[in-house]
């Protein structure tokens, strides 16, 4: 499971907490790191007060050499990886008592999934990871099964604009999944642009990615499914819109990771009958809101929650508040 | 010379690099420092031991191998611990980690070598004393901190830490001085075994090459060559791995060649397209497999030691570098006429040598590189197109086009006429006509009907 933030200082890490504090560690193999260099006492960028994270006993992590050698608690040295990232390489350990660490793992979604395919090797049940500002990519369903969201005034001071946004992202990641035909067609395909027509035939375009200006849709009047295996841009999306052959076309991306358009151009491709779906995808939990902003400016919590919950159709929470 | 130096030699080494499946990255790094062997008992020894893991894999079970392999997985470059451990640092937990894990490593690969008598073919120093001194629990597996049973008052302070969690930072404070002289005194004892437990890692390294070098052996039917005694090297069915792999992609077989040299210059003539470069590419090749103990790409080989190979072709990086070919082509040539009086024993492998300028001064730069380079101690083996009246030199011919197809082997002649084939080479592969026509015509040919 990962934890993303929309934005520094969103809450993403009073989230970790919060999910550390309830999770069985008895019963349960649990694993914790993040991805990219986080965890920093005071957060570089704003200034303001970052928490540590505090691991129960028993609980297994992964972090950099360097913070592994600030740590505030007994634990087991259990690997050291070849991999190495700014602060040094990752070094994965088990807690033997609870106490104070700073969280920075892997920096790679690939470095990622092979820390947490050793994780599957040591017995690990869950695996919940830190998503750094701006890496989506831990949240992909490559990496995660399931994720939550956290977002706050500092991704927007304004509630209409936070609740749109947030609402833009829930959407993606709450893409369809395309039928389980075209996800075993479609799933080797790792760049791109292909389609399906109706006969079921598979055809390649000549162009290779979505953000190409010369994409033409010619000798496609027969086709079913359209697929971008890499990155899925505004401009294709409205050429797709535009184009009258393609009016009943399934567009499936990766997954919704794979997607960088913007919500005016994504809500009129949608109005105008437009279809997109996802080979991959993962569960939404739950989205937590900090209605804080690091400039000082506070929104309402309960109208925020209540709005937020309106447009998403999700439990939304205020850890800060709700936890006292 | 270190490996990583001639890596990217035109000859195709870095194919039989990529080709070897090696376990750990430190085998990696290990096996591209190390030096070329210009000797040849050094030679004979790696592949005495190389022939033992050849043996070992032929005849050992495959679950076995597979278990040895995993384990070489877990092979880390732990050098800069060891270079802390003996300049009597005190090591962090990290490092005492890493060593442990190497110590428990070691233990368990001698182990699974031991059962099939290899232990004394890569001798790994025994370290059980280094994981006494780490695991004071017996516990025998490959994880570690400040264990409580290295000192009873850290064992008390941290039974209090988990009494009494709002004293926490307090107590930590206390029992982080305490650890650091448990390390001071673990770096002490384990200080001793600092240069076994770099030999360690470094036998670990070279099981892992060894064994690489076998399976690759075995996957791409090469052989153990025999030490040459005199200045002469043979070849049977020689054959480039990376042509060959190229050619059966294409549902084509590789043709090999046998070939022989010594000390007198060895001049290679043939049609285009008759694989005379090919030729050099795998000479070169297989000299530096030989002086770095892997196996030859033949059905048989002797080959004599060397102190420097020179292989000589249109260098495209000279070119890229703003040289001309040709004057790139003269400095690389006059590197090897400079080394031939250096009294080092010499192989040059020269690839149609002046063919980019006009044939009478090519022809004449060639055949003064034969006079200049003969008698000298090295060998010499060189492709032209060019008619070289030597007497010094030997000739091979590739026996060219025939029937439509072409055969690659070679073959001594006498005389120094050159194949002309050129023109029904192009016309085979369907040049226009009337270019190769006009060409006959002006050779007073008749024209051949298409």
């Amino acid at each position: 499971m990962s934890i993303v933030g929309l934005e520094k200082n969103t809450g993403k890490t009073e989230c970790l907490k919060y999910v550390l504090d309830r999770l069985p560690v008895q019963t349960k193999r649990i694993a914790v790191t993040s991805i990219g260099i986080d965890g920093e006492t005071v957060d570089q960028v704003t200034r303001t007060q970052k928490p540590e994270i505090v691991l129960r006993k028993g609980m297994y992590f992964g972090t950099s050499e360097t913070h592994y050698r600030q740590r505030r608690l007994v634990s087991e040295l259990i690997d050291v990886s070849d991999e190495n990232t700014s602060l040094g390489r990752v070094v994965t350990a088990r807690a033997l008592t609870g106490g104070k660490i700073l969280l920075s793992g892997p920096s790679s979604a690939s470095s990622l999934r092979r820390w947490m395919s050793d994780m599957r090797r040591l017995g690990i049940d869950l695996v919940i990871i830190d998503g750094a500002l701006s890496r989506m990519s831990s949240a992909s369903p490559a990496v995660s099964q399931s994720m939550i969201l956290a977002t706050g005034a500092a991704y927007s001071a304004n509630i209409n604009t936070l609740v749109s946004k947030t609402a833009h992202v829930v959407d993606l990641v709450n893409l369809e999944l395309t039928s389980e035909k075209n996800c075993d067609t479609l799933s080797q395909l790792d760049k791109g642009l292909w389609f399906i027509d109706k006969q079921g035939e598979l055809h390649t375009l000549d162009t290779m990615t979505s953000l190409s200006k010369d994409i033409h849709f010619q000798g496609m009047e027969d086709c079913e499914t359209l697929y971008v295996a890499g990155a899925l841009v505004d401009g294709f999306l409205e050429k797709v819109r535009k184009n009258k052959n393609l009016k009943q076309v399934e567009l499936v991306v990766r997954d919704f990771t794979k997607i960088f358009v913007t919500p005016q151009q994504f809500r009129l491709f949608i109005k105008a009958g437009g279809r997109i779906s996802v080979l991959q995808k993962s569960k939404l939990i739950a989205v937590t809101v900090n209605p804080t902003s690091p400039s000082g400016y506070v929104l309402d919590s309960d109208t925020l929650c209540a709005r937020l919950s309106e447009a998403i159709r999700l439990p939304v929470y205020d850890l800060i508040k709700n936890n006292g | 010379m270190q490996l990583k130096n001639v890596i990217d030699s035109p000859c195709g080494l870095r194919f039989m690099l990529d080709k070897l499946e090696l376990q750990s990255g430190f085998a990696r790094r290990w096996l591209l420092d190390s030096p070329m062997m210009t000797q040849g008992e050094e030679i004979v020894a790696a592949y005495d031991i190389l022939h033992q893991f050849d043996t070992f894999i032929r005849e050992v079970d495959k679950t076995y191998i597979d278990t040895l392999l995993f384990r070489l997985q877990g092979l880390k470059d732990i050098r800069t611990t060891i270079k802390n451990l003996h300049n009597q640092a005190v090591l962090d937990d990290i490092e005492l980690f890493e060593i442990k894990h190497l110590a428990i490593l070691a233990t368990d690969v001698a182990k699974l070598l031991d059962k099939h008598g290899m232990a004394d073919v890569v001798k790994i120093p025994a370290l059980d004393k280094v994981i006494d001194i780490l695991d004071p629990d017996g516990m025998k597996i490959a994880t570690f901190y400040i264990y409580d049973s290295y000192c009873a008052e850290l064992k008390d302070l941290r039974a209090d830490m988990r009494q009494h969690p709002e004293n926490q930072d307090d107590l930590m404070l206390q029992a982080s001085e305490l650890e650091e002289g448990v390390r001071k005194d673990l770096s002490k004892q384990l200080h001793p075994f600092a240069a076994d437990i770099e030999q360690a890692q470094i036998a670990l390294a070279q099981i892992d090459v060894n064994m690489a070098k076998a399976i690759q052996m075995r996957e791409m039917g090469l052989v153990f060559p025999i030490l040459s005694h005199d200045a002469s090297s043979q070849y049977e069915s020689m054959f480039h791995p990376q042509v060959k792999e190229a050619l059966a992609t294409h549902g084509r077989d590789f043709q090999p060649v046998d070939i022989t040299y010594a000390m007198q210059p060895t001049l290679i003539t043939g049609a285009n397209m008759g694989g005379k470069t090919v030729v050099l590419k795998t000479l070169t090749l297989c000299q530096l497999l030989f002086q770095f103990g892997f196996g030859i790409p033949a059905a048989a080989a002797r080959i004599a030691v060397k102190d420097e190979i020179y292989f000589c072709i249109g260098d495209e990086q000279s070119v890229e570098k703003g040289l001309s070919s040709f004057a790139a082509e003269m400095k690389n040539i006059d590197a090897v006429i400079k080394a031939s009086r250096m009294n080092k024993r010499i192989l040059a492998l020269i690839d149609e040598p002046a063919r980019t300028t006009n044939p009478t001064e090519g022809a004449a730069l060639v055949s003064a590189l034969l006079k200049v380079l003969s008698g000298k101690d090295m060998s010499l083996v060189m492709t032209t197109h060019y008619d070289i009246a030597s007497s010094e030199a030997r000739r091979l011919r590739v026996k060219g086009f025939e029937n439509g197809e072409m055969d690659y082997q070679l073959v001594e002649v006498q005389d120094g006429e050159v194949p002309h084939e050129a023109l029904n080479i192009a016309q085979s592969l369907g040049i226009d006509s009337e270019w190769i026509n006009m060409a006959r015509s002006l050779l007073g040919a008749s024209p051949q009907p298409v």
